[in-house]
């Protein structure tokens, strides 16, 4: 779920941007200490997903402080009032139910998959720990250990991870994609239960849920529900959210990453805008056309122009999430074999970059592109979890669950001369930031 | 009014009375297995083919032939050379798949329903219509190539190639489907038509389907479009013959990490084993539960050493791997290799509890729903239970073989399974010179 690893999931990542609910469907009530429910009925099987979604994720930290938000996902396992370390966990495995959690820049969500008959249970469970967490000093002790060896797993002994990572770091300046969700190492050694308490505090507040529930659920039932669990815990007003406005690269920039490893890498990434429903809907679905166009389906151009015409990589791909907050980091990657090198697939890259900005493409690929994205949004009904995560993620950034079809309108509208326009205007070398993961070789023979 | 009353049985049915919706099936005159689970609720199918096609096909020092056969069939056929191919599956928003496992190969399919035709009309021209061009082949096993020396990279796919030639030797599991480097390059396009012919038969073959279709309407495109393929493996899927087992070995290989990744190894029960579900029962509580399991506690929980311990075997027709794999920071490698040591000779001492015993069917009842919520695990469910002959109520009946397992057989086991000089070791990390 962390950014740094975005790039493993691309087409994944692609096929998510966008599930499908009808909007119609979906029921929502507001609470008046400015809790939100949105629920999706769904009675296929008796199961329901609950997910509890919170207006803070890594954007929120302080300098020096990156990786709280992340921490502080951990340490809602750690114990409440009434729960002793680890047994909310255990309660829900003893309803047959199973939990976890994840933390982004933009939101942090906690979610349960469970029996549709235990879901005022779960509800219950949820408010309580949000309302009187424990945050035990000798927990967080031992939290903050497992949390590093996350980073050690995740990022540090990866060399993938650790190119994206300097990567966005280097990329952009203000905007808070720069720093990792799972927190710089040197941070984290100096993370202290204050921190913690100090973020709970500010951020775990009323008016920064937004509570999901998706199955064989009745809207009315939960709506009760949630009234007297979540809806009445005191309100208080939320720190407003850390939205800096990134200034525009001023020429290109490159960096070098030197690390054990296999194979090289390059990795190219530019800021490119995000969704602002009414406003720039044209501009944005044409974006993640465009991406389709490179990345998705059996045809994708990157692996048609690249790998199997000029061999350039033997594997490449790109991304883009139409659904940040602020700004998305729009990228596109290659494997490289140890012949293939990176001065040739940036050369070949942009090739086709300006290729694809000066040509229109057939009517054949643009109206295949389309049918894919729109397809995946049927695919993604299929899964409890993908509808509810679609749900809280609009709601979390400000674009509203509701406006899911205005999108599905949007991407039906792209034509030839929109995705002509907005790669010329975005996908750009002058706007872009360019690493490459040099291998450096290894004495050892563990590989 | 209809809401409330929905509502209010939701409540009183218990939970696991809830009917799982039943397999139905059909055997094709050609021998072909079709099985069935109809789900209305969105407008799409999903199904998966199934053949005796794995990686355990491969000829010697040739691991990855059967992957690699996969990846040809969907990559273009006899009518469709690769560009129109790619064009005509975009076009119709098909998503067509294929891979490999150590006993089977999987052709799988998720498809709107407004383009079923279209869909299976392809599943089957890349099943019975190969291309077999030389260039696309030359160009996939290349990038194969690299991308086995990529995942090198990774210090779990290190353990893993050496796990397998440690408990497997040279028996046919001994590889990794996705075979290595040098295996890869000494395949030639031969030994993938060679797999074909042989393998890829209707016999035996197995065809789960699930979502917005009906029986008569499936068979109907089944005949259309797979009816004329004809003809039985020439190895059957229970022609192998039971690995050695190994024990006692050690295995340290070096990578410049900052963590040590160690993996407990040994040889794990079968599909069809008698004491299967005491066995999965027990692993669940050791370290198959995620934070219920006793591993995830005392590693994890009580000592912060780990982001994640697991156990798992991989039920396959013989014995395949029983794993326990953990990464922590390397000057931290003993303390956890001697916490896990631990918790294996408590279990194998049969020191567990019934409540925990019933915490773990608890969590495995009550979940059981969760492992079909959706057309694709719906399909993979029903692969298997085809693909390895298990009853056609197998899901039915899942529930009441997990609530039998009792205490005694629990301990039972694990004094067969966990004993822990019967276990082999593998470590990957950084080594102090």
């Amino acid at each position: 779920m962390h950014r740094t690893l975005l790039f493993l999931a691309l087409v994944c990542s692609l096929m998510t941007s966008s599930a499908a609910w009808a909007a119609s469907h979906l029921k929502s009530a507001h609470f008046p200490n400015g809790v939100k429910l949105v629920v999706d009925e769904s009675h296929e099987a008796p199961v329901a997903m609950v997910q509890v979604w919170l207006k803070v994720g890594g954007r929120d930290e302080q300098p020096g402080k990156t990786g709280l938000a992340h921490v502080f996902e951990h340490m809602m396992f750690k114990g409440s009032r009434k729960l002793g370390p680890g047994e909310f966990s255990k309660r829900i495995a003893a309803i047959g139910g199973n939990d976890n959690a994840f933390t982004t820049h933009d939101y942090t969500a906690y979610f349960e998959t469970i029996p549709a008959s235990r879901v005022d249970e779960v509800l219950s469970m949820e408010a309580e720990r949000f309302a009187h967490l424990r945050l035990d000093a000798q927990e967080f002790a031992k939290e903050i250990r497992v949390i590093q060896e996350e980073r050690r797993m995740r990022t540090e002994d990866d060399p993938n991870s650790r190119l994206f990572e300097e990567l966005s770091a280097t990329a952009l300046r203000l905007h808070p994609y720069r720093n990792p969700v799972i927190g710089w190492m040197q941070d984290l050694k100096h993370l202290t239960i204050e921190d913690v308490r100090a973020f709970y505090k500010a951020h775990y507040v009323p008016e920064n849920v937004i509570v999901v529930i998706v199955g064989d659920v009745d809207f009315e039932h939960v709506r009760a529900v949630v009234g007297r669990t979540f809806g009445r815990l005191k309100p208080r007003q939320a720190p407003p959210r850390f939205t800096p406005v990134e200034p525009e690269p001023l020429g290109p920039k490159r960096l070098l990453v030197r690390l054990p490893a296999q194979l090289p890498m390059v990795a190219i990434t530019m800021p490119v805008p995000v969704w602002q429903p009414g406003k720039n809907d044209r501009e944005v679905a044409a974006l993640a056309v465009a991406t389709q166009i490179l990345a998705g389906g059996y045809g994708a151009r990157l692996q048609r122009e690249l790998v199997d015409r000029e061999r350039l990589a033997f594997q490449t791909s790109a991304g883009y999430d139409p659904f940040g907050m602020g700004i998305d980091l729009w990228f596109a990657y290659g494997m490289l074999g140890p012949k293939q090198s990176a001065e040739h697939f940036e050369a070949g890259f942009w090739r086709l970059i300006g290729q694809l900005a000066s040509h229109d493409i057939g009517p054949a690929v643009l109206e295949a592109a389309k049918r894919s994205i729109i397809a995946d949004e049927v695919f993604a009904q299929d899964s409890l979890y993908l509808r509810a995560k679609e749900i809280g993620r609009m709601e979390v950034v400000g674009i509203g669950a509701e406006h899911r079809d205005a999108w599905l309108d949007a991407v039906r509208k792209v034509t030839s001369s929109d995705v002509r326009e907005v790669i010329h205007q975005w996908i750009r070398a002058d706007r872009a930031t360019t690493g490459v993961l040099q291998p450096k070789t290894h004495r050892g023979g563990g590989a | 009014m209809r809401l409330v009353l929905a509502c209010l049985a939701v409540v009183l049915v218990p939970f696991s009375a809830w009917a799982i919706p039943p397999i139905q099936q059909a055997t094709l005159a050609n021998g072909m297995n079709v099985l069935l689970m109809e789900a209305h609720d969105v407008p799409m199918v999903a199904m998966q083919l199934t053949l005796p096609a794995g990686s355990r096909f491969d000829p010697p020092l040739k691991g990855g032939a059967a992957a690699l056969l996969a990846a040809m069939l969907t990559d273009h056929t006899a009518r469709h050379e690769h560009d129109a191919w790619a064009g005509f599956l975009d076009q119709h928003a098909l998503r067509l798949g294929s891979d490999v496992d150590k006993d089977a190969m999987h052709i799988s399919l998720t498809v709107l329903r407004e383009s079923l035709n279209e869909g299976m009309g392809a599943l089957s021209e890349a099943l019975l219509h190969p291309g077999w061009n030389e260039k696309r082949f030359s160009i996939l096993r290349q990038d194969a190539i690299f991308a086995a020396r990529k995942a090198l990279e990774e210090p779990g796919v290190v353990a893993s190639v050496a796990a397998h030639g440690m408990l497997y030797g040279d028996h046919p599991y001994g590889h990794r489907s996705e075979g290595s480097p040098d295996s890869l390059q000494r395949i030639n396009m031969a030994d993938l038509q060679s797999i074909y012919r042989r393998q890829a038969k209707p016999e035996g073959a197995v065809l789960a389907v699930s979502g917005d279709i009906t029986m008569p309407e499936l068979l109907r495109l089944v005949r259309q479009h797979l009816g004329s393929w004809a003809g039985r493996p020439s190895i059957g899927r229970q022609d192998i013959a039971n690995p050695r087992p190994v024990r006692g070995q050690q295995s340290i290989l070096d990578m410049p990490t900052t963590q040590t990744l160690i993996q407990f190894v040994r040889l794990g029960p079968a599909r069809n084993a008698p004491d299967f579900f005491p066995v999965f029962v027990l692993n669940h509580m050791l370290g198959g539960g995620g934070f219920g399991s006793r591993l995830m506690e005392e590693v994890r929980e009580k000592r912060g050493l780990v982001y994640g311990i697991y156990s798992y075997f991989v039920p396959l027709t013989v014995s395949g791997p029983f794993t326990i794999m953990l990464q922590t920071r390397a000057d931290q490698a003993d303390e956890a290799e001697h916490i896990v040591r631990q918790v294996m000779q408590t279990f194998a001492s049969g020191r567990i509890s019934q409540r925990m015993l019933d915490a773990a069917k608890m969590h495995l009842v009550g979940s059981f729903a969760q492992r079909m919520d959706s057309n694709r695990e719906r399909v993979a469910l029903m692969s298997m239970i085809g693909f390895y002959g298990l009853p056609l109520d197998y899901l039915q009946t899942w529930s009441e073989h997990v609530r039998a397992v009792t205490l005694q057989q629990v301990r039972q086991e694990a004094m067969r399974w966990l004993k822990f000089d019967d276990w082999n070791v593998i470590r990957v990390g950084p080594i102090k010179r």
